[in-house]
């Protein structure tokens, strides 16, 4: 690939900082067993902090639309460019607010740009890497001389007592199953973008992106996180239009997001597989990483994961991982742009470092890694 | 750089990973491991890998004899192998019984299309002088024992109803292959040391013997 530049970096999270003790302000309340699920999961993904652009009433101003057009804006301030030079806008998220049409004409919209070419990328965690890599092709073809790709999430307002009680997932004890819970209590709400440039920024830190890598593993992988399917109980599922009337379909719980959490934990030896693949090709030197951005915690692997990492060469040492997830949450297709946004911001990086981007998706399994490596104006 | 010995254990790892996660495109496994096995399905693995496993300690002594006296370590190694597994096959008769098998069906039966081509490939390359990419050969069929045997000894009880007695090979290497692969690493690390050929042979052996035994499954009963 040509090498483009991310030359600059925004992110929009809504309201306050939230911490744990006030989550179920916001996320709404089913039960005090379900509310001790839920401090289970936060004692695994160790989050301390998310924003949530919903109320507390359940109200909100946001859509993921005004999320990521909120997130282009800032972005577009930040940028030494004009808005009209932006040929291209790629949009990743898991869930867009409409079914049709696609999120990045709502973001085009939102964002208050002019008429330019459009890509809405929709999947789990990994639409993100989807969109940087449509938005940096696009830019390496000479197709526009700038692109955006952009992230966002709105999963609290699935997440709200009203899209639970009177489905037939709802049990009689006031608790969900643990596929349904775990993800209220792990996933948040914000937006994060990337501008990309066939040069490096005039002034300040810019990352030269040298390679993307995205593979699905669906060959061998059933769904393992929904949302819109009807779960017939015995591992099968169906998509929510096919089951009777709507009415039946939401009793039957299919538009809420479901999280089959072993199924997660099978994944995780196909994305370090794909890791090391990546190592024999040459393209992934464990060794020169400076700073891993890994959209899964370090703390989650498990002892084997970590011990067949270690005896292949292939583990990072835990100082050079980097995370924001603890004070700002699971974002998942927003996640990696608002860490290499943060990291950009973090005043530690250095010209020539190398950077090494992870971001897994249990949807289906995918798995994509990216290589960037710093340039600062001047040097 | 990496050394070539983490090369060894990547490439093993990729190789076993690779396998192990497209298992379930397999018919039998898919049933298995969704919960739609049939006791008929059971019987056909016993059989088919009873002919298989009969060979085991014979290629497997074959091998221990043609590793000339700078492998040593690894020759005896091999002996000891061959020792500990070579009536291995009871356990898979005494367990088809138990399924309500026949005896004397699966003593006379044929090794299926997979199987022939996997014990042709383990006798072929145990008769070459100092065949070290058996090793790779051992990694999969350990690998299988160590992390599959006992979950499938498992959800196979728990599917058909049976006792313990119908499930006695999957069971004893279940809980003994572990103790294997520590052999296997100690071995593994004899025979690479900072040679990358012998790295390279024991994946592609590893890779041959992963995609043949996968191979085996796929043709249950096609003789």
């Amino acid at each position: 690939m040509q090498p483009v530049y991310v030359t600059a970096s925004a992110q929009c999270l809504p309201g306050a900082p939230v911490g744990n003790d006030e989550m179920a302000d916001f996320i709404g309340r089913l039960s005090p067993e379900a509310e001790r699920l839920g401090r289970l999961t936060l004692r695994q993904n160790r989050i301390r902090h998310r924003h949530y652009a919903i109320r507390p009433d359940g109200s909100s101003d946001w859509t993921v639309a005004r999320l990521a057009g909120a997130a282009v804006r800032n972005l577009l301030d930040t940028a030494a460019i004009d808005a009209d030079q932006i040929g291209f806008l790629a949009t990743a998220t898991t869930q867009n607010d409409l079914l049709v049409p696609g999120l990045a004409s709502l973001t085009h919209a939102e964002a208050g740009l002019p008429p330019m070419e459009v890509a809405s990328l929709q999947s789990v965690c990994a639409s993100s890497m989807m969109a940087l890599k449509t938005a940096a092709l696009q830019v390496a073809a000479d197709e526009h001389p700038a692109a955006i790709a952009v992230g966002a999430e709105f999963s609290s307002r699935y997440f709200r007592p009203d899209k639970y009680l009177g489905t037939d997932v709802m049990r009689a004890d006031g608790t969900l199953p643990a596929d349904a819970e775990f993800l209220r209590w792990t996933l948040s709400d914000g937006a994060a973008g990337l501008l990309i440039e066939k040069a490096p920024a005039p002034r300040g830190l810019s990352l030269r992106i040298d390679w993307i890598s995205l593979r699905s593993f669906a060959d061998r992988f059933a769904p393992c996180m929904t949302g819109g399917a009807v779960h017939d109980g015995n591992g099968a599922i169906s998509p929510w239009s096919m089951n009777g009337d709507i009415g039946a379909a939401a009793k039957a719980g299919a538009f809420q997001l479901r999280q089959d959490v072993a199924a997660l934990y099978r994944m995780l030896p196909v994305w370090l597989g794909e890791f090391m693949r990546l190592v024999d090709l040459g393209r992934i030197d464990p060794r020169a990483v400076d700073w891993f951005l890994c959209h899964f915690s370090a703390h989650s692997l498990r002892e084997e994961m970590t011990q067949l990492a270690t005896r292949a060469g292939c583990m990072i040492p835990a100082e050079r991982w980097f995370t924001n997830i603890y004070d700002k949450g699971n974002v998942g297709a927003a996640a990696i742009f608002l860490m290499i946004d943060d990291l950009l911001r973090s005043g530690q990086l250095i010209h020539g470092q190398k950077i090494l981007l992870a971001v897994p998706e249990s949807g289906q399994c995918i798995i994509s890694y990216a290589g960037l490596t710093v340039v600062e104006a001047g040097q | 750089m990496s050394t070539a010995l983490e090369a060894a254990h990547r490439g093993l790892a990729r190789v076993w990973i690779d396998f192990e996660s497209a298992l379930v495109q397999v018919p039998v496994i898919a049933r298995l491991t969704s919960g739609r096995l049939r006791i008929e399905d059971y019987r056909s693995l016993l059989f088919n890998l009873r002919q298989q496993v009969i060979e085991g300690s014979r290629w497997i002594s074959l091998a221990a004899s043609s590793f000339g006296p700078e492998h040593e370590d690894l020759r005896s190694m091999f002996v000891r192998h061959a020792v500990a597994e070579h009536r291995d096959y009871r356990l898979l008769e005494a367990d088809y019984v138990a399924a309500g098998g026949v005896l004397e069906h699966i003593r006379a039966g044929r090794k299926n299309i997979g199987t022939e081509a996997l014990s042709a490939f383990m006798y072929q390359i145990a008769s070459k002088r100092d065949p070290i990419g058996l090793l790779g050969a051992m990694f999969v069929i350990e690998s299988l024992g160590e992390r599959i045997a006992g979950p499938w000894a498992k959800t196979i009880t728990a599917q058909l109803g049976l006792e313990s007695d119908a499930v006695s090979f999957l069971t004893y290497h279940g809980a003994n292959d572990a103790g294997h692969i520590d052999l296997f690493d100690q071995a593994l690390s004899l025979a690479v040391g900072d040679n990358e050929a012998a790295a390279e042979d024991i994946v592609h052996h590893a890779r041959v013997v992963a995609r043949l035994y996968r191979l085996q499954l796929e043709e249950l009963d096609h003789v």
